[in-house]
């Protein structure tokens, strides 16, 4: 297993957000954990990045295992360099104040010339909008751009471990679609792994190879997608019936 | 109008104090949103420094050049008051940033580490000021009944050619790049693999750097130095970040340059009593009209 998360306990000051929540991803794949709000996703995700509270919850037990090695003494600009693992926020957290082509060169932090070359194609080539305003201060974007720019940065840094909190949200039904296409792409052609966090359930069933279902920071269910998409209880709560 | 223009060189030369100062106040706040109010007595620092590079050379038996004292009192300054700003970070902010404590406490900090440079100089040096050694003969030169100094020529091209230099470092290079990212939303800075804390530091040494060269630059100017000549003068740099629109570069320069400008000409036609009655009144004016600062902009995300 690429990442291992063993009985996680963290929470924000007092408040307990996750009790002993177990997953597991393995190298390839595209899990998907979902659940409602406040469920406990995001802190997962900011968990897993080693984010400094107060925005990230604070670990208290458990472990966080990537490939066999435990990432909790790590910082979050290590996890990305050394595991090569990133998260593409909730609410896209782009720098506003730049233009796209510096968001994305600012990314590339600790890469060489050439491999910042050819990233840049490649992500011009998934995003061709990108290109497009690639001079434009990155603030006057469409909500669909920016989660394209936010997506693309993510791939700037070089992971290949891709974290995904919330993609669709904000996102016109016809552009939720088109991202998720885009990340099964990323995952078949580039062999990215994707741990992706949403509410549109149905929607990360249908592209994810696993999922785990959240409730109040604990695991309730988790399968295959097709397990999961037929469960009756699951349907009921998370699919909409 | 000699008399006008005279005026105005010297509202360029200490616009041009106010402007070095207040550009470590405004690169410091754009990056962590903190108000260093141990900055006003960074500078003063620096001038110290100032004095005791210079001495030190002056007191080697050797017979410098002209300038050649100075050539290396501005380098090793700079280097020196970079390392006071980055240790009191180090030291003092950091740790409660680590702790995640709310920004009122490491504002709070701030002002005491200034009172205790302030005081620590006191008791370590004593009540007497000290005179900087001379290291430029100075030298006056007519201009059609303007009378302008080697020295004053000096301070003024240095804090244009400071403003150039920062402007490339912020436009283009990663690490101002960066700077700017972290103003706009530090979150995401570490998911792209860059580390807060040297951006941080970068920030400290750029922003103390810069005071340690107005520190020598007002000395030289203004010979004699006392632990307490940061306080007044750090205060109405700030103000000036801040009307200038604090955390823009553009915004500490702007905003120096019109204190001294307001403060130049009311003692020029006023009681010199009546200089910061006025310069503060119309500094409250335009930040009444324009709360945010003269470029400052008010900051909405998009969710």
């Amino acid at each position: 297993m690429m990442i291992r998360v063993e009985n996680l306990y963290a929470g924000y000051g007092k408040i307990e957000a996750l009790h002993g929540l177990s997953f597991e991803v393995d190298e390839g794949e595209i899990v998907t954990l979902i659940g409602a709000n406040g469920a406990g996703k995001s802190s997962t995700l900011k968990a897993m990045m080693r984010l400094a509270p107060p925005e990230a919850p604070l670990v208290s037990r458990g472990d966080i295992l990537f490939k066999g090695k435990s990432i909790l003494p790590l910082e979050a600009h290590k996890v990305v360099e050394q595991c090569k693992m990133t998260l593409v926020p909730e609410g896209r957290r782009i720098f506003g104040n730049l233009t796209v082509m510096e968001n994305l060169h600012l990314a590339a932090w600790t890469r060489s010339k050439e491999e910042i070359a050819g990233n840049l194609e490649r992500i011009f080539d998934l995003f061709p909008r990108l290109a497009e305003r690639a001079g434009q201060q990155s603030d006057t974007l469409s909500g669909g751009e920016q989660q394209m720019l936010a997506v693309g940065r993510a791939l700037m840094t070089g992971c290949s471990v891709i974290l995904l909190d919330e993609p669709s949200m904000g996102l016109a039904p016809l552009l939720m679609y088109d991202m998720f296409r885009t990340l099964k792409r990323l995952n078949t052609e580039s062999g990215l792994t994707i741990v992706v966090v949403e509410q549109n359930a149905r929607l990360a069933l249908e592209v994810a190879d696993r999922g785990y279902v959240l409730n109040t920071g604990e695991i309730v269910a988790q399968g295959s997608s097709e397990e999961l998409m037929r469960h009756s209880h699951i349907k009921e709560v998370y699919l909409g019936g | 109008m000699d008399f006008i223009i005279q005026q105005c060189v010297n509202a360029l030369q200490w616009g041009s104090f106010y402007a070095l100062i207040a550009l470590g106040y405004s690169l410091v706040y754009g990056v962590l949103r903190l108000i260093n109010f141990a900055h006003g007595d960074i500078f003063m620092v620096g001038a110290y420094i100032a004095f005791f590079v210079s001495t030190f050379f002056l007191s080697m038996q050797i017979v410098w050049p002209e300038g050649v004292v100075l050539a290396f009192t501005v380098p090793v300054t700079v280097i020196l008051t970079s390392l006071v700003g980055v240790t009191l970070e180090r030291v003092a902010y950091r740790p409660l940033r680590r702790k995640g404590v709310n920004r009122l406490y490491v504002v709070i900090t701030a002002l005491m580490c200034g009172l205790t440079l302030e005081n620590g100089n006191l008791a370590l040096l004593g009540a007497s000021r000290k005179a900087l050694p001379s290291l430029l003969e100075k030298q006056i030169y007519d201009l059609g009944g303007i009378a302008l100094t080697n020295v004053k020529i000096m301070v003024i091209f240095t804090a244009i050619l400071v403003f150039v230099m920062l402007h490339l470092i912020v436009t283009r290079t990663k690490a101002g790049m960066a700077m700017r990212a972290v103003s706009w939303d530090p979150f995401a800075l570490p998911l792209m693999g860059i580390p807060m804390d040297r951006i941080i530091v970068f920030t400290f040494i750029l922003g103390s750097g810069i005071a340690g060269l107005g520190g020598i630059m007002f000395a030289m100017s203004y010979p004699v130095l006392d632990p307490y000549m940061g306080a007044m003068t750090g205060w109405k740099a700030f103000i000036a970040a801040v009307v200038g629109g604090i955390g823009e570069v553009k915004g500490a320069f702007v905003g120096g340059f019109l204190l001294a400008f307001v403060e130049i000409m009311v003692v020029a036609f006023l009681p010199s009593t009546f200089r910061d009655l006025f310069a503060f009144s119309i500094l409250l004016l335009i930040l009444w009209k324009r709360p945010t600062g003269i470029f400052g902009m008010p900051q909405a995300t998009k969710i």
